[in-house]
């Protein structure tokens, strides 16, 4: 898995720890990382992924259907799912602010579900909101 | 000349920092089966 998830561009270090189970993936100072793309590669190699947390920095902007979105790249973007922290967020739309979040992309639903559906787009819940200009 | 070009180093900072400032910095996934 760790070979799997080097492979995946953008990526310039993994951490793998056996004992709790937690993966940590540094990106390439200048480097595009895609989480779906690391959430496909980890499935691909055999192992299930119970939560895929990032801290990720980027503007707050509207997307065209008008929803709130943190944009990273002009490429890129994540829409919160909506919460106080993301409320938050929207005196910032279009100010050019760059803001830094934490926040858990992926979570897997509890259950017996073998599978989880990875292929629906990924919402971003903010947990911690950290301002940087 | 060396202030010329350390005018234009530090406007070439201003436009370039921003944009490497936004990006994804940090990812932790929890994964089960892992052997």
């Amino acid at each position: 898995m760790k070979q799997h998830l080097q492979r995946q561009s953008g990526v310039a270090n993994v951490d793998v720890s056996l004992i709790d189970g937690k993966v940590e993936i540094t990106p390439k100072e200048d480097g595009q990382i895609e989480p779906a793309q690391l959430l496909k590669a980890t499935y691909d190699s055999g192992v299930s992924v119970s939560e895929l947390d990032m801290t990720v920095s980027g503007k707050i902007v509207k997307d065209s259907t008008g929803n709130l979105s943190l944009q990273v790249k002009p490429n890129q973007s994540f829409v919160p799912t909506p919460n106080e922290l993301s409320k938050g967020l929207e005196p910032l739309v279009d100010s050019g602010t760059v803001v830094t979040v934490r926040g858990q992309l992926y979570k897997k639903p509890a259950g017996k579900q073998k599978k989880a559906d990875i292929s629906a787009p990924l919402k971003l819940l903010i947990l911690e909101v950290k301002k940087d200009r | 000349m060396k202030r010329e070009h350390l005018a234009l180093l530090l406007l070439a900072g201003c436009v370039f920092v921003p944009q490497l400032e936004a990006q994804i910095r940090h990812v932790e996934m929890r994964v089960e089966g892992m052997t």
